[in-house]
């Protein structure tokens, strides 16, 4: 954590150009890449509960610890929020009242697009799903204390989850396209949304079963075995195929339809950032698709670490290519606008295919305040753990969990 | 299959059955002679069916001319039809092969009749672009091959061709799963019966003696085609979403549009699903197998489904007002507020808000409503397509172009006649083979809640020792 810290501090500082973008990028990107995981573990675990599963029950202290990062979440958002209203910084197009005056597109977006829904928005919906989160976990840990053979208490988390799937269902698309598809302000795709949802469920599926083979390492969690984790495999596999399916139609339909609006979202990146987006699809589909094939690559734990790293750090390159190149435009914009030194940069012209380290490819800066925002997620996780029973004791499916046979 | 089942979960079939008692329930449908609800209901529908033929043979004989297409409408209700029973055509699939490798055993209840629906609404769906066609003698051109016409080939570039790839492999997929599944049933049939009966059912089941050897084959086949349709069931969706997101039509022209009809899709042949599992279930006593827990988790995925299509119609209809596109809004202006204002009602109403009734427990246990509302899903999913196809070309670019369409009588005919045929083949199918998976109703007996200690648990049969 202190490593990320420092790399923050030294973006921050090293960063020659005005408004700080590389750092400002970094921070938005990380927060809403961890946050982003911290939510959709609530979703999937709510989504579980809803179906019946029996099988997670063994580990699901660790999905109700790991939502528990959207506290943290939620008050790093507020830094990004508070940056908004007291301009640290130049993340979005739509931010500044005189771009927005003279521009068409943004002023008939910006009853949607301006501080006031940024902010309540944020607010409101983080604060629900936070709301979620603490009551299913809180109801799972009473039911360890006094838990009966009515079940009452699992009845009562079916209610909760199955109430927080349309929630999830809403609320994430609104927030989405405020937090990150704002950033290219006057670019718009309706699968954006569930994109993005695609890219966290991938992360986070990745981050369970890392943390759980750390766990298992140490000693707990003995119950949990290769029969678990090739579930959690399967998911992997067949989310990665999902989400490879939805960057696809996303894709080809702008691509097929060649409509100058939409196509200059793929075309900049296409261009000016080929690394993040051959390296996007090299990561998150070619590689986990060839190695997760096969059966027995779920079922080892070297493999499965491998491919789990692999597809962390792909979806947070594909977050990466989702907020830099706007951002940078934006930033570019700005500092032309106020007649300051202008941002060298992929976005400029005249320098297509030179790398830009921060922007067209991540660098060890980058990467370093990653590394941060992991640490803390983490040490969130753990110190969320360490205060419970690793493995719930009351729960109706627990010996279903114990004796998981696929 | 993990062998401990959690005391919570209801059994999956009730009644406390004995393997023989199985056999007997779900062969003797097709033994005994046809109830008089069978006969009648039969008669309609080769009545529509009849109806079908005439309406066909009228469309290619007086030729396209007789519907009402005209510019800018290029598609009408053969479209809004074929899409519809493409879309029926998706629980099937998704049930017997998505639910199986989540290994979901409630599904051995009603995968049976879900497949065979399945293969006759894609049946249905392509009879359209067939008829559509014209000169359907000609129909072959839609086949890449090396000919003497010029050489012609097909339109590579068209959505419209992937449709053809699309669905003719997800049809024999389908068919092949469907079919593979019913060997063993058949077999069983077989060795119930005497005669001509038996050399025919015989000749259907390959063979089929039980052996441990062939069961291997059957389940490592049932894996391999689970894993083949799986894809299927989101690319065949995803291609016929192509036909028309691939446009520059606004309101056709949108990214979300392939997952947004896959969950459509699911949502409609679910619906269909519940359609004919509570009129099947009851004309042939099947309530022990098809329980009400089937029909509240079918009814939880119809809930889910028609929420994620609500979430998709939202967003269209944000974004479209987001975009700043004028042309992008007026579509969805003209959707919602337009001349078909009272399709969208349709389709809003139906999809989305009614199926929020299913929140309740009650109603989604209760057999008139989820009747009631598996039809209201279908006229709703029918609507949707009649709103995406009808509004946009019906308000084009020009003005002065603008028209309403109404279907002519052929058009209607032909829609209540694929009803027809889709019905007397199910009425058939309901015949001859057993509607419910013998095989694999007998393979979950056995950890099927024995352990379920809540209000509607029953007395162990004798043969239920626990099963490892």
């Amino acid at each position: 954590m202190g490593l990320g810290i420092l790399c923050l501090l030294l973006t921050f500082f090293l960063d020659s150009q005005p408004l700080h973008v590389r750092f400002w990028t970094n921070f938005l990107q990380n927060t809403v890449f961890f946050t982003g995981i911290a939510f959709i573990t609530l979703f999937i675990y709510a989504a579980f509960i809803t179906s019946w599963a029996g099988w997670y029950t063994q580990f699901k202290r660790v999905m109700e610890a790991m939502t528990m990062f959207l506290v943290p979440g939620l008050v790093l958002l507020l830094v990004v929020i508070a940056g908004l209203w007291l301009g640290w910084h130049e993340l979005y197009h739509w931010a500044s009242a005189e771009e927005v005056a003279k521009d068409q597109v943004l002023l008939g977006k910006s009853g949607f697009l301006n501080k006031g829904w940024y902010t309540l928005g944020t607010l409101v919906i983080v604060g629900i799903w936070i709301f979620f989160a603490m009551r299913l976990r809180s109801l799972s840990l009473a039911e360890d204390q006094n838990g009966g053979v009515d079940f009452a208490h699992h009845r009562k988390m079916r209610i909760f989850a199955a109430a927080f799937l349309p929630v999830a269902g809403f609320s994430s698309a609104a927030i989405i396209w405020q937090w990150t598809m704002s950033i290219d302000a006057h670019w718009y795709s309706t699968l954006y949304a569930w994109y993005t949802g695609a890219s966290w469920f991938i992360a986070a599926n990745a981050t369970l079963i890392l943390l759980l083979i750390y766990l298992k390492s140490k000693g707990y969690y003995q119950g949990v075995n290769e029969e678990h984790l090739q579930d959690l495999g399967k998911y992997l596999f067949a989310i990665s195929i999902f989400w490879t399916y939805l960057w696809f139609s996303q894709y080809m339909l702008i691509w097929y339809a060649n409509i100058g609006e939409e196509t200059t979202y793929f075309q900049t990146r296409m261009h000016d950032y080929p690394v993040l987006f051959y390296g996007n699809l090299v990561m998150n589909f070619i590689l986990p698709f060839f190695i997760l094939m096969r059966n027995d690559t779920k079922r080892k734990y070297g493999t499965l670490v491998f491919v789990c790293v692999l597809v962390i750090l792909g979806h947070w390159v594909d977050f990466f290519q989702m907020i830099k190149p706007g951002a940078l435009d934006t930033a570019i914009h700005a500092a032309g606008a106020h007649g300051g030194e202008t941002i060298s940069g992929a976005g400029g012209h005249g320098d297509h295919g030179a790398f830009h380290m921060g922007f067209t490819i991540p660098g060890l800066l980058d990467l370093g305040a990653m590394l941060g925002f992991a640490a803390l997620f983490i040490f969130v996780v753990f110190s969320r753990l360490e205060k419970v029973a690793l493995e719930p004791t009351n729960d109706p499916y627990m010996a279903e969990s114990v004796h998981h046979h696929v | 299959m993990s062998a401990v089942v959690s005391p919570i979960r209801e059994p999956l079939i009730e009644g406390g059955k004995s393997y023989h008692q199985i056999s007997e329930d779900l062969c003797s449908p097709t033994e005994r002679t046809p109830s008089l609800a069978w006969v009648a209901a039969f008669m309609v529908a080769v009545t529509f069916l009849a109806l079908y033929v005439f309406c066909v043979t009228w469309t290619i004989w007086q030729g396209i001319g007789t519907w009402n297409l005209n510019r800018t409408i290029g598609w009408g209700w053969d479209i809004t039809n074929f899409v519809w029973w493409i879309g029926i055509g998706h629980a099937g699939t998704l049930i017997s092969a998505i639910l199986l490798l989540f290994r979901q055993r409630w599904r051995t209840g009603v995968n049976r009749a879900a497949e065979a629906m399945t293969i006759f609404a894609v049946m249905c769906a392509g009879q359209f672009p067939l008829i559509h066609m014209g000169r359907l003698w000609l129909g072959f051109f839609i086949f890449p091959y090396p000919n003497t016409r010029g050489p012609l080939w097909v339109n590579f570039n068209s959505p419209l061709l992937w449709d053809v790839f699309a669905i003719s492999t997800y049809f024999t997929v389908s068919l092949l799963f469907w079919y593979s599944g019913l060997v063993p049933d058949l077999a069983t049939i077989r060795d119930r019966s005497k005669g001509m009966r038996r050399k025919i059912y015989s000749f259907f089941a390959f063979g089929w003696t039980g052996r441990a050897k062939h069961w291997q084959r059957f389940e490592s086949l049932a894996l391999v085609l689970a894993g083949l349709s799986t894809p299927l069931v989101l690319s065949v969706h995803t291609i016929v979403s192509f036909d028309f997101a691939t446009s520059v039509i606004p309101g056709w022209h949108t990214t979300i549009f392939p997952p947004y009809f896959v969950a459509g899709a699911v949502f409609s042949g679910f619906a269909m699903v519940q359609t004919l599992m509570v009129m099947t279930r009851k004309v042939l006593k099947l309530e022990q197998y098809i329980t009400l827990n089937h029909i509240d988790s079918m009814n939880k995925i119809i809930l889910v489904t028609g929420t994620i299509v609500g979430v998709a119609y939202l967003t269209e209809l944000f974004i479209a007002w987001y975009s700043g596109y004028i042309y992008e809004q007026f579509a969805f202006y003209n959707r919602v507020m337009g001349p078909y204002f009272w399709s969208y009602i349709g389709m809003m109403g139906c999809n989305v808000i009614s199926p929020q009734l299913f929140w309740s427990k009650k109603i989604r246990r209760s057999l008139f409503w989820t009747f009631f509302m598996s039809i209201f899903v279908n006229i709703g999913m029918w609507f949707e397509r009649f709103v995406i196809i009808a509004t946009t070309l019906a308000r084009d670019y020009l003005p002065s172009s603008w028209s309403y369409y109404v279907p002519t009588w052929v058009e209607i005919g032909l829609f209540l006649g694929t009803l027809g045929l889709f019905f007397t083949l199910f009425l058939i199918f309901v015949r001859v083979a057993p509607v419910v998976a013998v095989a694999e109703v007998k393979q979950i007996l056995k950890v099927a809640g024995d352990q379920y200690a809540g209000k509607h648990s029953h007395q162990p049969s004798a043969h239920s020792e626990t099963h490892h």
